[in-house]
């Protein structure tokens, strides 16, 4: 596991990126594959896809670089967001070829709400607004926190989790509601 | 209503907007009343930041070896092509997504469609600029700066102008001048930047309470800069080191003239 890395060298290494240097780009990856790796999985559910993903998100890096100024964002969270994206546009794929397809992709989101799962949040490296986000995060109950994830990681609506988790859409929105209130107050504190 | 009267149920609100679970019609209404009320739009933009850390905290996964070099290939392949062609991005972009905090738009990335973004309108706002920057001219001439160097009109995303800046090489200082209405959140501060192309954005001060304002500068801080940005951060500002953490709520180009 690499060593956590600073914003200021993520930002370093990502502007080298935009002048076309591509032993940047392997030591970027080396940097930040392992936790985006771990977010396309989480989102994907599936090693190829998430692979497919990683591959697509890094390639985005290496064009879009130069932009990333214009972001004015910590490092993570937009390299987050760009796998994020291209993730959600994989599982927009999947659904509409979904006819000749199995549900693959969804099969084990019912199973995050198992409560055997270790808490897989880890902020280790994670910038100062993802660390707030994390400590107001491991206040709530775990499922709180599942359906809040999953709710903004895949872009659902209620519907859609209460489907994708075979929960009562009451379930659902009442858990969201609670978990809202709860960190409403939280990140009042911290930020 | 007046949203920000209301502070529990906007910080709700915006949450469930900016987490993408408020839709239909509420998550119109929202956006409505962020295109009208400031407070509005900068509490979904936080929440957007928020919401945006969760792509940090999920545990890591060493991926396979494989990947790496399809990527090295893929890169080696894109080296053959000619930059222009894959990259067509007109320089305008630039600024035309600077105040995108969740900052894939320009990608096309835009997945959960940010619709609270503080984009620039950049056809109908580059005219709006040329156009009150004639007035804004003969506006300077009484402000107060005989030899004001640079001038900048920060505006959030409907162009509404906010804040006009002005450098005054004389007294080495800017000047800061509130035109907006804006009202700034308990617990928090309007911090200015200067944004150099291809650099790290570097603070030139945090806005005090007051309608005017005067900030010292060195001419050096402010050569060369293309545009000047505010940003909404923890009281008191952020070191200059380490750029804006929050959401940026007010962009201007920071153009030259002579006096």
């Amino acid at each position: 596991m690499p060593l956590p890395t600073s914003d200021a060298e993520l930002v370093a290494l990502i502007d080298r990126v935009a002048l076309r240097d591509e032993a940047a780009l392997r030591a970027l990856y080396d940097c930040t594959a392992p936790r985006l790796f771990g977010l396309a999985l989480r989102l994907l559910r599936r090693h190829d896809a998430a692979e497919d993903v990683l591959q697509e998100s890094y390639l985005t890096v290496w064009r879009a670089a130069a932009d990333y100024r214009a972001s004015l964002s910590p490092p993570l969270a937009w390299l987050g967001l760009i796998v994020r994206s291209r993730a959600l546009d994989a599982l927009r794929r999947h659904a509409s070829s979904r006819a000749d397809r199995t549900q693959e992709l969804d099969d084990s989101l019912g199973h995050t709400l198992e409560g055997d799962t270790p808490d897989p949040m880890d902020a280790a490296d994670a910038s100062e607004q993802a660390a707030a986000l994390h400590q107001c995060l491991s206040r709530l109950e775990l499922r709180q926190r599942e359906v809040l994830s999953l709710a903004y990681l895949r872009d659902l609506s209620h519907s859609e989790l209460a489907q994708q988790m075979a929960l009562p859409l009451g379930t659902v929105k009442t858990w969201i509601r609670r978990g809202l209130v709860q960190l409403r107050g939280c990140m009042a504190r911290y930020v | 209503m007046h949203l920000s009267q209301h502070p529990e149920l906007l910080e709700t609100l915006a949450a469930s907007y900016a987490l993408g679970t408020l839709r239909g019609g509420a998550r119109r209404r929202f956006e409505t009343l962020a295109r009208e009320q400031p407070a509005v739009r900068a509490a979904a933009l936080l929440w957007q930041s928020h919401w945006a850390g969760l792509t940090e905290l999920q545990a890591p996964v060493p991926p396979p070896a494989a990947v790496w070099t399809r990527i090295a290939n893929r890169v080696a392949a894109d080296r053959g092509v000619p930059q222009r062609n894959s990259r067509p991005v007109p320089p305008v972009r630039w600024w035309h997504s600077l105040g995108l905090w969740r900052g894939a738009t320009g990608l096309g990335l835009a997945a959960t469609a940010a619709a609270v973004v503080v984009a620039l309108q950049l056809n109908g706002g580059m005219r709006a600029t040329q156009l009150q920057m004639a007035g804004l001219k003969a506006e300077l001439a009484t402000v107060s700066a005989p030899q004001a160097g640079y001038v900048a009109v920060l505006r959030d995303d409907k162009a509404a102008a906010a804040l006009l800046v002005t450098f005054d090489a004389r007294a080495q200082q800017l000047q800061l001048q509130r035109v907006g209405g804006f009202e700034v959140p308990a617990g928090r501060s309007l911090q200015l930047w200067a944004l150099p192309t291809g650099g790290k954005p570097r603070s030139l001060g945090v806005l005090a309470d007051g309608r005017t304002q005067a900030l010292p500068a060195q001419p050096a801080q402010v050569q060369d800069i293309p545009l000047l940005a505010i940003s909404l951060e923890p009281l008191g500002g952020v070191p200059s080191e380490g750029g804006p953490t929050g959401p940026v709520l007010f962009t201007g180009e920071w153009i030259a003239h002579n006096g």
